[in-house]
């Protein structure tokens, strides 16, 4: 591939990374919860680590470990399977009636190509996230931050094979987290 | 004009001299960048000083004399 | 029902003889500002766990009431309990969650405390001071109590308060029951990295009322037993031995503790449970039978949520986690969550708990979730003129107590409502606010601590007990 076509060849799958990842945003805005499962992998990992303040010099310390601490999310496809059963039973509280929801994406980053931009079998993005979320009469929640994920080609799909979602806080500023991010 | 250290940065074996004419090799470093701990190697103003670890404070450090 | 409007506690705003409770305590500004003083000022709280400070410098930030404290270990290896607040001008000597220091300096004007406390560094001392200021009288602010028991950590600023296991009372074996190892070994517990802590919009009493031994809102978590979280795949949690147990609430009239337990027949072994891992399944049978072994007759009960006076929510297992609920105001709360696990555990059965915690519980916890909603609009409601003119009712189970409750040969301390059959009460709920009342208007600890009085009383705030 020349440079200018491994140029080319690089935009077009940026392209169709975030085009993937704005359907993804808009399953998730218009509730369609088993479209959104569809598009994780079997063995997907979900999670969001904790944030500490800690000292300058001492950052290796600042986020929750993954598979050791405590964390906001530790998911599985299983998991993430039983969040979305319990807001489609109508009686999950928290979510009944449903939060309106809007998942902006941005800053789409593709941080490794395996094995080639020509033929792409797995890519890690990296983007930012910001998820408005209104609920009831005034409630209204901003939650912003970034996403690191890998994603997986599966016959012919992209698939998530692992998110790692980064929020920006530390004392968690909504009071529950029963959407996606 | 001697410039403003960060005493985040010293280590300890760092020697330093002070406002009142004293010379201290630092022993600790809390990493604060307001305080080390800090033995006195010489002091003009007070002899009873020397040998005894203190804190020093930032602003009484003015220039590092030698680096470990 | 007396109206406090804008005039802050008043006798009579909870009035157990008829089982209502005023709105106004949840909403009224004057009556949280007087809560600071009257009970978060006196009381024992929890602050954390010695797994969080193993060695001498190790500290963690943490809260009593609204204000921020340090917990840390000083060189000689002594644990202190410290106001986060430089005794010069205030800036907080720590805005780090945890770390480890030799001292803790000041940003504002470079005052710095050893571990210890003491004041060791002022800049200037011999120049601005002329060597005067007698630093001895300026150290940082120490609680005036604090106690260690099997791990955790409690503190309090009086000084007159009763030592923290007399605070407790018999409610110690209670609190034993999330703090012993599953083997029924005293103690041995550990706290899992990442304290959770977060916001909700609603009174600090409202989550404390809940975990002192809400019996009747499980239809709040239809959902997430529908979906089936619990560890051997149904459910919330496992059930079984609910289903030849005797459920039952248990409070303290005179500490304000309160818990549900359960209690096993005198002749069946504890059902399996975590079946959905071989390991920790096998783990917890063998621990389980060493446990029935080593406490005898104790080893039928089981614990469910409760409360220790007046904001540390208690889940002995199932989850197994510690809350406090530090007010933040009249109309928030922030929440602090630790979770727990057997400090012997192999790694499969924490990592396998630490999965469970956190889908059960905190804001991204299925069963949790639904609770803050109700706590979140049931405090909104309180609010209107006209809404706190109406009292809630607490009158669920009323003079159903038992004094002196056994069963099967087992006495369980405490006062008991048995609700097998009944399903629910809310005696547990009074209870806590009884206490919340006495608090209120209680001048001093002497007022408080009823039990070390010669000649007590059968009557309490007219709630008869019935014997």
């Amino acid at each position: 591939m020349t440079d200018q076509s491994e140029a080319i060849a690089h935009i077009l799958l940026r392209q169709q990374i975030e085009e993937f990842l704005y359907h993804e945003a808009e399953l998730l805005d218009e509730r369609r919860y088993e479209d959104w499962l569809a598009l994780l992998a079997d063995d997907v990992r979900y999670w969001m680590p904790m944030r500490r303040n800690v000292k300058f010099g001492e950052l290796e310390r600042e986020y929750t470990r993954e598979g050791q601490d405590i964390n906001w999310f530790d998911e599985g496809k299983e998991t993430l399977m039983r969040r979305v059963q319990q807001i489609l039973t109508g009686v999950h509280w928290a979510e009944e009636p449903l939060s309106r929801l809007c998942h902006m994406v941005s800053n789409v980053q593709l941080l490794h190509v395996w094995p080639s931009v020509a033929e792409p079998a797995e890519v890690t993005v990296k983007c930012r996230f910001l998820i408005y979320r209104n609920r009831v009469e005034t409630e209204t929640d901003l939650l912003v931050g970034k996403r690191e994920d890998v994603l997986r080609r599966v016959n012919g799909q992209w698939k998530i094979g692992q998110r790692k979602i980064v929020l920006d806080q530390n004392v968690l500023l909504v009071k529950n987290l029963t959407f996606f991010f | 004009m001697s410039e403003v250290i960060n005493l985040r940065l010293l280590e300890p074996g760092t020697k330093i001299s002070l406002s009142d004419g004293s010379i201290a090799e630092v022993v600790s470093n809390p990493l604060d960048g307001v305080w080390v701990f800090a033995r006195y190697l010489s002091s003009p103003s007070d002899a009873a000083l020397v040998g005894t670890e203190e804190m020093i404070f930032a602003q009484d450090i003015v220039e590092i004399l030698e680096t470990p | 029902m007396a109206k406090a409007g804008t005039q802050g506690y008043t006798p009579g705003l909870v009035d157990l003889a008829t089982g209502q409770i005023s709105r106004e305590i949840f909403v009224n500004e004057t009556i949280y500002q007087q809560e600071l003083e009257q009970v978060f000022a006196r009381a024992w709280l929890f602050v954390g766990h010695e797994s969080q400070i193993l060695k001498p410098g190790d500290f963690f930030v943490s809260g009593m009431g609204e204000e921020s404290v340090l917990l840390c270990r000083d060189r000689e290896g002594e644990i202190h309990v410290f106001l986060n607040s430089c005794r010069h001008r205030g800036m907080k000597v720590c805005r780090y969650d945890e770390g480890n220091t030799q001292v803790f300096t000041c940003p504002y004007h470079g005052w710095s405390y050893a571990t210890d406390g003491k004041l060791v560094g002022v800049p200037f001392f011999k120049e601005a001071y002329h060597g005067t200021l007698d630093r001895s009288k300026w150290g940082l602010v120490e609680v005036a109590q604090l106690c260690r028991y099997k791990g955790t950590i409690w503190a309090t600023w009086d000084a007159s308060a009763p030592p923290f296991l007399e605070y407790l009372g018999d409610f110690t074996c209670y609190l034993d029951l999330s703090l012993d190892a599953w083997d029924g070994r005293e103690g041995g517990t550990e706290v899992l990295g990442g304290i959770q802590k977060w916001l909700i919009p609603c009174n600090w009493k409202f989550p404390a009322e809940n975990f002192s031994g809400d019996s009747y809102h499980n239809i709040s978590h239809r959902s997430v037993d529908m979906v089936g979280i619990g560890p051997s795949g149904r459910g919330r949690r496992d059930m079984q031995e609910r289903l030849m147990a005797r459920r039952l609430q248990i409070c303290f009239p005179e500490r304000g503790h309160q818990t549900g337990v359960y209690v096993l027949p005198h002749d069946r072994p504890t059902a399996p449970a975590y079946r959905d891992s071989p390991v920790v399944s096998e783990y917890f049978r063998h621990c389980e039978e060493a446990r029935r072994q080593r406490r005898g007759e104790w080893g039928r009960v089981t614990g469910s949520p409760g409360e220790i006076f007046p904001n540390t929510a208690l889940h002995p297992r199932q989850p197994r986690t510690i809350a406090v609920w530090h007010p933040r105001g009249p109309h928030q709360t922030e929440v602090w969550r630790w979770y727990m696990v057997d400090t012997d555990a192999p790694p499969e059965v924490k990592d396998f708990l630490r999965q469970y915690y956190i889908r059960y519980s905190g804001p991204g916890g299925l069963t949790e979730q639904d609770d803050m909603e109700n706590w979140n609009y049931a405090h909104a409601a309180s609010r209107g003129t006209i809404a706190r003119r109406y009292p809630y009712s607490y009158e669920q189970g009323m003079g159903y107590e038992v004094q002196d409750f056994t069963w099967e040969g087992l006495h369980l301390p405490g006062v008991v409502m048995d609700i097998t059959e009944a399903k629910s009460s809310e005696h547990n709920l009074r209870n806590l606010y009884r206490r919340w009342a006495e608090f209120m208007e209680a001048k001093s600890w002497a007022a408080l601590a009823t039990w070390r009085r010669p000649a007590r009383a059968t009557r309490r705030n007219g709630q008869r007990i019935r014997g």
